[in-house]
């Protein structure tokens, strides 16, 4: 490994990446000179519109820890989307990962993984990141997940329960019916596995709920009565945003310690002239400008000097890679929330930014 | 005046037709409208066909280098020479040109990067997105500012003043095609300012550096690895990516040339950037541009530059489409009574050639004209 890492340094120079990667996956599509590829193995439907897949990637992945989400890229009709996602397992020692997606209405990645991905299809992964991991020592904890916020609370779990529990450790799940659970078969098998662990299920939409099936909404009587000794329980918790906000309203300021993770949606949207910031990020700077203005004459105005050409979207000098934000195409009007290069002359800012400039 | 007369003046002054301001900026609303619509249709197929290319590039050049190898055999010989010059004419026009100007930066596939694109050609790729995307694109045919006429060494229009020096211009053109790869990649260095004592040799040296790297790159790759490769058989791989270079830089200079300097195509002066609307910009890329009709091979071969007309509308659509675009962009010049030139690579070259010559020779200057 230390050889070839060596080896690999002294040829950097002569390499083209580009045609490295374009002959390597003529043999096998996921080898890659710098870039982690992975491959689908497998694919198997967890719950109503949600898959989870089986990936195997490439020798240049990071690992992950569990709770932790990774930056996953695929092609749909030819453009590169990049989303995250929670791995839903433990550590494996094959180095498989498993990932969980739910299709959302319109959703342009989860519903290509979850409807069109095939086993073979190659993704790209990036770093892990996320700080709901598991510290060493044991402690008490209560993790609670709604929807596809399960992923990263299930591969918490796992990890959990490799060794026998030493403390109490609680699940309170949320989906709207009983075809909507996840993992609904490891979860039966993980309880009868530790006399300490609990786990509880909410269902807010189901018409005919079991005896053990809870219902409602996250409310302060219903952690009470299954957490009494929530003042020394750390809390995890992951969902949509709307629900990570009101459990966080009922939990944080009772648990020993709190931490959320919300699947938020599209980055939020100011209205044309108000300031927002933009980052920076290989120069290290950031300035408010407004939102509405052509990012050139933006960044000008806060005395920055991008380097441009024409001003009107011909000559591509000014184009960067955005990172994160919403910008408007000032031609037509097009939002785009993707990352991507932009056009500093034609595009404005809807949102914070971060270039790569 | 007779009847044949009327007509010549008719066609030319049909050719120089400018549409009122009122007619350009509806003109100038079709061709935005037709922007919109293939943009918002760029997908799969788009991104289906660059890949094509890239590995047509790629197997090209693999199998021309290891056919060249057998070198001594002289089938193998002309036959690898063919596909490296293939592969390099593929990989500078349909791949590297198209993809620097960012028509594939849609796709955020960080190799198809336009800010970040290399390609084999003595030239940077960072140099060429100056010259070329910036000056030529955005100054086309603006006497003075779009560097791209004559590049500096010849007079093609009777607006470029006559010298003595252009009676050698014939020669200088076939030099010119010859070299056409290190024509282009010195084009931004400004040597002329070196020489007549505008700019320091330090400063020369320092703006030369990322070229010199650039080209002892590429030079030793043709040159020196490749060769060495071949053990013994070493000169016919020399020879033989020698003439594939020549072969790409005669193709692109004929390609280049036919693109705006045929007989029909109009220079303008400086001063119609003065508050130049979206149609007249329209107006002037067309007018200082021409196509050429001919097979779909012709038009992969040119990066699609056959449809200068359409690059020059729309220089970040991606270029396989340039051909269903000419079939509405046709129609609507049509419309507008705007000159639509096109023509058969021999008759538009033939053009070229003309100019070349007639204009190595003295003619009346012709002041342009202001209201072009
Ligand atoms: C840290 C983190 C971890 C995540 N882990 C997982 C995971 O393990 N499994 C999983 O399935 N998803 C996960 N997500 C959500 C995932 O990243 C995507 O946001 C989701 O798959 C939707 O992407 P899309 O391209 O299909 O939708 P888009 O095309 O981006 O959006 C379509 C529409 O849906 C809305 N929308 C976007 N995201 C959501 C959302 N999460 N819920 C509801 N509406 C939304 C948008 O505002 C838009 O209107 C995670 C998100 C984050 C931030
Ligand atoms: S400055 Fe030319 S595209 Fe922006």
């Amino acid at each position: 490994m230390m050889a070839s890492q060596t080896l690999k340094r002294i040829v950097a120079p002569l390499v083209d990446p580009a045609v490295y990667d374009f002959w390597a996956q003529k043999i096998s599509p996921t080898l890659s000179w710098d870039r982690c590829l992975a491959r689908i193995e497998s694919r198997h439907i967890e719950a109503r519109d949600t898959v989870s897949l089986i990936l195997k990637p490439n020798r240049q992945f990071q690992g992950f820890q569990p709770g932790q989400h990774l930056n996953v890229t695929v092609e749909v009709n030819g453009i590169r989307l990049t989303r995250s996602y929670s791995p839903s397992d433990t550590l494996r020692s094959d180095g498989r990962i498993r990932l969980t997606v739910k299709a959302i209405p319109e959703g342009r990645v989860s519903r290509h993984l979850v409807h069109h991905s095939k086993v073979g299809d190659v993704l790209e992964l990036g770093a892990a990141f996320g700080d709901m991991t598991l510290p060493k020592e044991a402690a008490a904890w209560l993790l609670v997940a709604a929807g596809s916020g399960i992923t990263p609370i299930m591969s918490l779990l796992q990890t959990l329960l490799q060794k026998p529990l030493e403390q109490p450790v609680a699940l309170i799940y949320w989906a709207r019916t009983r075809a909507d659970l996840c993992f609904s078969e490891d979860l039966h098998s993980l309880t009868n596995r530790d006399p300490l662990l609990k786990i509880h299920t909410v269902l807010t939409r189901e018409d005919h709920r079991l005896a053990d099936e809870l219902g409602g909404r996250p409310r302060e009587a219903l952690f009470r009565n299954l957490i009494p000794d929530l003042e020394r329980r750390r809390v995890y918790v992951c969902g949509p945003d709307g629900f990570v906000t009101s459990v966080r309203g009922l939990l944080e300021p009772h648990a020993a310690l709190f931490r959320a993770e919300s699947f938020s949606p599209a980055p939020v949207v100011t209205r044309a002239g108000a300031p927002v910031t933009v980052t920076l990020s290989k120069s290290n700077v950031s300035v408010q400008v407004p939102s509405g203005t052509p990012l050139l004459k933006a960044l000008e105005d806060s005395g920055l000097k991008p380097a441009y050409g024409c001003r009107m979207g011909i000559c591509n000098t000014c184009s960067c890679q955005k990172q994160t934000g919403s910008t408007t195409d000032t031609r037509n009007g097009a939002v785009q929330n993707e990352p991507g290069p932009v056009r500093l002359c034609i595009n404005s800012a809807n949102s914070d930014l971060t270039l790569e400039l | 005046m007779t009847s044949s007369m009327t007509n010549v003046l008719n066609r030319s002054q049909k050719k120089a037709n400018r549409p009122s301001d009122e007619q350009l900026a509806a003109f100038g609303a079709e061709l935005d409208a037709l922007r919109e619509r293939t943009l918002s249709d760029l997908g799969e197929r788009d991104a289906r066909y660059i890949r094509r290319i890239v590995a047509a590039v790629r197997y090209t050049e693999v199998i021309g280098r290891g056919l060249l190898f057998f070198g001594l055999f002289p089938p193998a010989w002309i036959v690898g020479t063919l596909l490296l010059g293939i592969s390099k004419i593929l990989d500078n026009m349909e791949l590297g040109h198209n993809v620097m100007h960012g028509q594939y930066d849609w796709m955020n596939d960080p190799h198809l990067n336009g800010k970040t694109f290399e390609w084999d050609l003595v030239g940077t790729g960072d140099h060429w997105r100056k010259t070329h995307n910036y000056s030529h694109h955005t100054y086309t045919n603006i006497k003075g500012m779009d560097e791209d006429i004559g590049y500096g060494v010849l007079r093609l229009f009777p607006e470029q003043r006559w010298r003595p020096f252009f009676l050698g211009q014939p020669i200088y053109a076939i030099i010119f095609a010859l070299l056409f790869q290190w024509g282009v990649a010195i084009q931004d260095l400004r040597f002329g300012k070196f020489f007549n004592g505008k700019k320091s040799g330090k400063e020369m040296l320092e703006e030369m550096k990322p070229f010199l790297k650039k080209t002892r790159r590429q030079l030793v790759k043709d040159y020196v690895i490749f060769p060495l490769l071949a053990g013994p058989f070493f000169v016919p791989v020399i020879l033989g990516n020698l003439v594939a270079n020549g072969i790409r830089n005669l193709w692109t200079y004929t390609i280049i040339f036919c693109g705006h300097f045929t007989a029909d195509v109009q220079l303008f002066p400086k001063s119609v950037l003065k508050n130049e609307t979206r149609g007249h910009w329209y107006f002037r890329q067309i007018r200082g541009s021409s196509n050429l009709t001919g097979s779909k091979l012709l038009h992969v071969m040119s990066g699609n530059l056959s449809h200068q007309i359409e690059h020059h509308l729309f220089p970040d659509i991606p270029a396989h489409r340039y051909a269903e675009l000419s079939v509405e962009v046709r129609a609507i010049c049509q419309r507008y009574g705007v000159h639509y030139n096109r023509g058969s690579l021999v008759s538009q070259f033939s053009q070229v050639i003309w100019r070349i010559l007639r204009y190595s020779l003295p003619s009346r200057y012709v002041p342009i004209n202001a209201s072009a």
